[in-house]
């Protein structure tokens, strides 16, 4: 994508809707191949990365223009390598990064050249994160072929080490060979994933997002699969959740959009 | 019988009285207050004026514990009707999962935020036939337009007059640097981050076409200049910090030739890339987002213009260095070098502008020349063409559906000689690029979206 930015648009936006703010240029640190974004409701902040320069960048709630982070998390001690993925846990203050078959974990508001305070190995590479506080769960995505296909693990959130999964999603009813971006509703304990298959081709075929819930475990088919004709989607690579309105917000890498469904069912 | 009941039936004294007793019982068991009393004749002289009047304010009861059995909200936005939603099959909610086929929950969206316009990254000429070729990063492919079209004001696009479509035949997805061969109009197209394929087009390709030739690059590059002397094509690859180099007809699984990458070249997010042969020079622009490689960690340096010898391999370092606050440089996107009047050119995403250098600037240097300002038209450009054969500067903008024209030596906020645009006017492009993310802002009621 020749240009970086990130749009934030009023909830009921539709086509051509221009956004209520883009926040973009040299002083906001930002790269494009930005992969996962968190919002801290409870701290007003957000967090992204950098894959390009090994770094996480925490802004403002509000931030506009080419306004700078309030914090960044990188250097040397951080460990911190290409990861375009990341989550946020405003309830136990932590910044999780999914980092070349680790997970590095950070205080919310370490700043800097600063040491992860966490390491959980083993994790798989190049997949989503998502945090349960209420349940205690980490769960990791990660990436694959068709001949060799990702999964999603179940993690205590607080595991380190080599401790191994409380439980795996993968195989062939699962169908997922790429699990992305992923948001967990601790009240109902259904995981959203997004499944946008192999990449490097057009149209990979067999993408989804999955609805699986956090006790599922072995070769199960998500218990509800978004895709098909109705839904448009292509590629999905991105969701989120707005329980409030029972919406699933999906990004679409193919289409260059953001879709809202109506999905009263996992809520 | 006293005055006051003449005309008044002894049915009507009875239920008088029956309703004086009541009140007389209510107002002394202490059922009611004085204050409640006196709200209740308020209320009782209330007449009507044409107007709603608040009568009363009862408390709904308290809502049972939601279970998931109550009738769900739908948002009047829906597209959904109720004959729809009667129509559709029932979704799985068996717990019984393992025997049971996944819940089928395929449904139209009730929004979609998207752009229906083009937006262009970049763009190049074909001065044997006049024609302008733009990259469409949006909904993908190549728009071609004659190079004196010029949009009126009140039109709403100019229609391109044709197009080479985007998806999986022709490879073209995210497609942001475009090169045409000014010997036989062959197009060249690089992608920047999802097929990983350079792919050339013969002169006048169009619709569905399949690449005559296809060349596997590294994953993310982003600029394309050729040496025409030479026959190399020059290629910036983000995700790498490097420039690679291979001859003009390489194709399939072809190796560079030559590769500049390492912690000496000072490649930091390189983007655009333009080869000087009459002075034997490579100019480099870089976003500042650094790997030391050594140390295996991240770094944010200045935006910056590197520039090389036109050979230069391996980790060589920058011949000079244009970095600094006087430079104005903000993401830096395509080059094109001047090689008559020794300058170049930067399309300045960042800043909404186009700088200009001459070839031996060094260090914290001011720009020639800049075009910048509202007249200019130039919204978040990163493709720029030099035509010197009419003297004019082409300029692809990310942030407005259009390329703009100026004279070669076009100088401050000055208007643009031709305008084309591809939606109308004013109509800011969203820009979504390659979403691999979204997230919901709960306290703005917003949704996030990043490239």
């Amino acid at each position: 994508m020749a240009h970086a930015q990130i749009a934030f648009f009023a909830r009921l936006a539709k086509e051509n809707t221009q956004p209520n703010r883009l926040l973009a240029g040299q002083r906001t640190l930002m790269s494009r191949t930005m992969h996962d974004i968190r919002y801290d409701a409870v701290h007003d902040e957000f967090v992204v990365n950098n894959p390009f320069a090994y770094a996480v960048l925490v802004f403002r709630g509000g931030a506009n223009g080419e306004e700078a982070p309030i914090r960044t998390i990188q250097g040397p001690k951080t460990m911190l390598g290409g990861s375009s993925r990341l989550e946020l846990d405003p309830v136990n203050n932590e910044i999780l990064v999914p980092e070349g078959g680790r997970v590095l974990v950070f205080d919310r508001t370490a700043t800097g050249d600063v040491a992860p305070k966490r390491i959980l190995n083993n994790t798989g590479q190049g997949g989503g994160i998502a945090v349960d506080p209420v349940h205690d769960l980490l769960i990791l995505g990660s990436g694959g072929t068709n001949q060799r296909p990702g999964a999603i693990q179940m993690f205590t959130r607080t595991a380190s080490g080599d401790t191994p999964p409380l439980r795996v999603i993968r195989g062939p009813r699962s169908g997922i060979v790429r699990a992305l971006q992923m948001q967990v509703h601790p009240p109902s304990g259904f995981i959203a994933v997004t499944q946008p298959g192999e990449s490097g081709t057009f149209d990979p075929g067999g993408t989804y997002v999955g609805f699986w819930h956090i006790t599922d475990n072995g070769d199960v088919p998500p218990r509800y699969k978004l895709a098909g004709p109705k839904s448009t989607l292509i590629k999905p690579r991105g969701v989120a959740l707005i329980p409030q309105h029972k919406d699933v917000l999906v990004a679409d890498m193919s289409l260059n959009s953001v879709l809202v469904y109506y999905f009263p069912e996992i809520f | 019988m006293p005055r006051r009941f003449r005309g008044i039936s002894g049915n009507r004294v009875l239920l008088l009285a029956w309703i004086a007793a009541a009140v007389a019982l209510l107002s002394f068991s202490g059922q009611i207050s004085r204050k409640d009393w006196q709200l209740a004749s308020r209320d009782a002289a209330r007449r009507p004026i044409g107007s709603p009047q608040l009568v009363a304010i009862e408390p709904l009861p308290a809502l049972p514990s939601m279970d998931g059995e109550m009738c769900q909200w739908m948002p009047a936005s829906t597209t959904t009707t109720l004959a729809a939603l009667l129509q559709e099959a029932p979704v799985h909610r068996s717990a019984d999962w393992d025997t049971q086929p996944p819940g089928n929950a395929d449904r139209a969206p009730t929004r979609i935020i998207r752009d229906t316009y083009p937006t262009y990254s970049a763009v190049a000429l074909n001065l044997q036939t006049n024609e302008v070729f733009l990259q469409d990063e949006n909904l993908f492919g190549i728009k071609v337009f004659d190079r004196l079209d010029n949009t009126p004001p009140t039109a709403a696009f100019t229609e391109p007059k044709r197009a080479i479509a985007g998806g999986g035949v022709t490879k073209l997805e995210f497609n942001c640097g475009i090169y045409v061969d000014p010997r036989n109009g062959d197009i060249y197209s690089i992608t920047n981050d999802t097929i990983d394929t350079m792919t050339v087009f013969p002169w006048n390709a169009s619709g569905e076409i399949k690449p005559q030739r296809e060349l596997y690059t590294p994953h993310g590059t982003f600029g394309i200049s050729v040496d025409e002397d030479a026959q190399e094509i020059y290629l910036t690859v983000q995700h790498d910090n490097a420039v690679v180099v291979y001859p003009k007809t390489a194709s399939g699984d072809d190796k560079p030739i030559r590769e500049l990458t390492g912690d000496r070249t000072q490649l930091e997010d390189p983007h655009g890339v333009a080869v000087d042969y009459k002075n034997q020079l490579m100019f480099v622009s870089n976003h500042g987002h650094g790997i030391n490689e050594a140390g295996g960690h991240g770094k944010f340096e200045p935006a910056s213009i590197t520039v090389y010898p036109l050979r230069a391999a391996g980790d060589t370092a920058p011949l000079r260095i244009i970095e600094g606050p006087r430079t104005r440089l903000n993401w830096p996107a395509a080059l094109w070098v001047d090689q008559e009047r020794g300058e170049f050119y930067v399309a300045n995403d960042g800043d909404d502008s186009v700088l200009v250098f001459k070839i031996t600037d060094n260090g914290d240097v001011a720009p020639a020349r800049m075009i910048r300002g509202p007249k200019t038209h130039v919204v978040n450009p990163t493709g720029v063409f030099l035509d010197s054969k009419n003297d004019e500067l082409w300029v692809s903008n990310m942030g407005n559906h259009s390329a703009t024209v100026f004279a070669r030596t076009a100088d401050g906020d000055v208007a643009p000689k031709r305008v084309i645009r591809s939606a109308p006017a004013g109509k800011k492009a969203l820009a979504i690029g390659n979403p691999g993310a979204v997230a919901y802002d709960s306290r703005r009621d917003e949704i996030m979206v990043p490239n």
